[in-house]
């Protein structure tokens, strides 16, 4: 702030800096805010989702289990099939308080289902029921995936958001402050100094003028001459108001 | 099919022992490896894999899994199935004929399985040595059929060829080539298109059916005890194939008008009680309430039906066939002067090893609550025996 010339004009410069400061701070602290009400709402998601995945998914090999033993190990013929994707994970984007967060959205591709006559002559019911619950599965991974994802992405954008925040609160507008207050104290002590310097000069005025008189009350005026001497006088510099620079 | 003629019959009371007494006497003593219901109840007590496999160590099961570091429920499988091929097959060296012929049709069904595996899974281009490797063990080929296997050239005609000179030489071949023959009757276009374009189960379940025919008139052929009841363990599992395929076509391309004559009638069996009367209903079958009316004249059927009707209680309609055919397998069993009790004991061990991968499964998936869900092999507590 040293660096900084203390004048009216600069004054005027840093007070609208510390305006927009101020402004951005309250921004940013909104937008942490947000971002804040946001995390919170997915952290809480994930924990619902990842503790019924849980049973979901034992769920879902446990039935695996029931269908092989009705149908018979099966695996193999499964891992034959033509292995078209069924399911497709597709990218979107969500704005949160300016925040591009990932979105994974499942689509069908329209393929057919292979294997469908899987298990014809035992255990197709449960072959059925896995595909079900394997079904769900995914669809659960995917929503899981999507949210893991956007909250990292939020927690990115909020360590981010309330770096700055900090910064303006902790930094920047405390330094615009003190040089506004610096450049307040130069001003105030300039026109001190003014000041004092006017009541010198005018203090060396008057005993100049006091001396002129006491002078000029000693000098005898010549015969002849008083009126010239009075019309001088009437010109006299002590006459005159003191010219302020 | 030209089904084997049985070079001579399978004996009767007086005369069974001459041939068969050795191999039914080996079988006999196999018996007592199936898992106890003490060995179940501590199986299900197990609160990790560890547990089971130090259960397992006081079971028949301690020899080979004591060679292995089998660790997961997939493993033990695998452990399992391998000791069940061993004894399957060192029986087999034990018999002669007719029961040698008897028990290569009970591996056919593997074969089929296996056939289809290699097929699709080569001509999806994939690694033959690793087909090989998850092949069913009891459906095997000669060695130099499984090595020919991989030099065939990876396009539809090195398919073809593959076929014409491999596939037809081994024992499901002629299902194959009753299947090809069908398929190209009803619709144009070589082996290769069928294989390409049918679904690999619907194949599947008509080579089943071709299996389950030609083994169906094989025991006829043998007459005497043998005919009797394995003709009544085949004769239901057709139906369970006819009830199940009608059942789980619902929902898929098969139920479709077109279909239903067309493809899903061709993989109904041509024999059990259900047909033909039966059969004629449930191919014009579209729902499950149709289904339900076509099953009520037959009272063994309408049971198992109910279950599956009265909603989703403990037991799904795999469970009560499951139920029902453990019973009667075990009847089959315990009888003697036939061939049946050999079927029965691969059906009843592979049900075991059902038993022991799901027991594994609900320990390592902490599935406590359903863990008893599953059907016993010659327990006490068995409902059939209360």
């Amino acid at each position: 702030m040293a660096e900084v010339p203390p004048t009216r004009m600069n004054q005027q410069v840093f007070k609208l800096k510390l305006k927009a400061a101020q402004g951005g701070h309250r921004l940013l602290k909104k937008k942490a805010d947000a971002l804040k009400v946001k995390f919170r709402d997915y952290a809480k998601s994930i924990a619902e989702t990842k503790s019924g995945m849980a049973n979901d998914a034992s769920g879902a090999y446990f039935s695996l289990t029931q269908a092989e033993y009705a149908a018979g190990n099966f695996k193999q013929k499964v891992s034959e099939g033509s292995m078209t994707a069924r399911i497709r994970v597709g990218a979107g984007v969500d704005n949160v308080a300016g925040v591009k967060l990932p979105v994974f959205s499942k689509y069908e591709t329209g393929a057919s289902a292979d294997n469908q006559s899987l298990g014809l002559v035992g255990g197709g019911k449960k072959i059925v029921a896995v595909r079900e619950k394997f079904t769900n599965l995914l669809e659960m991974l995917i929503k899981l995936a999507s949210l893991q994802t956007s909250f990292q992405t939020l927690d990115e954008a909020m360590k981010v958001t309330n770096r700055r925040v900090n910064a303006l609160e902790n930094v920047t507008i405390p330094k615009i402050e003190d040089t506004l207050a610096y450049i307040g104290r130069e001003l105030d002590e300039l026109e001190r100094e003014d000041f004092t310097r006017l009541k010198l000069v005018q203090g060396k005025k008057e005993e100049e003028q006091k001396a002129e008189a006491k002078r000029k009350a000693l000098l005898p005026i010549a015969p002849g001459k008083e009126n010239e001497a009075d019309i001088t006088a009437e010109y006299d510099a002590g006459d005159d108001t003191d010219v302020v620079f | 099919m030209a089904t084997p003629h049985p070079t001579r019959g399978t004996g009767d009371l007086t005369t069974f022992n001459i041939q068969h007494g050795f191999a039914e006497a080996l079988l006999r003593g196999m018996r007592s490896s199936f898992l106890k219901d003490a060995d179940y109840h501590h199986l299900t007590q197990c609160e990790t894999l560890d547990d089971v496999k130090l259960n397992l160590t006081e079971t028949d099961y301690a020899d080979v899994l004591a060679d292995s570091n089998a660790m997961s429920p997939a493993a033990f499988q695998k452990v399992a199935v391998e000791k069940l091929v061993c004894e399957f097959q060192y029986l087999r060296t034990q018999t002669v004929e007719p029961l040698s012929t008897f028990m290569d049709f009970i591996t056919f069904e593997y074969m089929i399985e296996n056939v289809m595996l290699l097929l699709k899974g080569a001509l999806g281009g994939r690694d033959i040595n690793e087909l090989l490797e998850q092949c069913h063990p009891l459906g095997m080929f000669k060695e130099s059929t499984m090595r020919s296997i991989p030099t065939f050239e990876n396009s539809a005609r090195g398919y073809q060829d593959l076929y014409q000179t491999v596939l037809v030489d081994t024992p499901v071949g002629p299902y194959f080539a009753q299947f090809l023959m069908e398929s190209a009757s009803s619709r144009s276009g070589g082996s290769y298109n069928v294989l390409a374009e049918v679904e690999i189960e619907i194949i599947k379940s008509s080579l089943i059916k071709y299996w389950l025919e030609d083994f169906y008139n094989f025991t006829m052929k043998l007459g005497g005890h043998t005919a009797e009841i394995m003709g009544e363990l085949l004769r239901v599992r057709a139906d369970s194939n006819a009830i199940n395929i009608t059942l789980n076509s619902f929902g898929t391309a098969l139920n479709e008008p077109a279909m239903r004559t067309s493809d899903r009638k061709r993989l109904y069996p041509g024999f059990g009680h259900l047909y033909p009367a039966g059969i004629a209903n449930l191919s014009d079958v579209t729902d499950e309430e149709e289904l339900g009316r076509a099953l009520e004249p037959f009272p063994q059927y309408a049971a198992v039906w109910n279950i599956h009707a009265s909603g989703h209680g403990d037991k799904t309609i795999d469970d009560a066939f499951y139920e029902r055919d453990v019973q009667m397998l075990e009847l089959a069993f315990e009888s003697q002067f036939h061939f049946a009790s050999f079927y029965a004991y691969v059906k009843l061990k592979e049900q075991e090893i059902r038993n022991l991968v799901w027991v594994s499964e609900c320990i390592l998936q902490q599935q406590k609550d359903e863990i008893q869900n599953f059907v016993q092999v010659f327990s006490q507590n068995a409902p059939w025996r209360k």
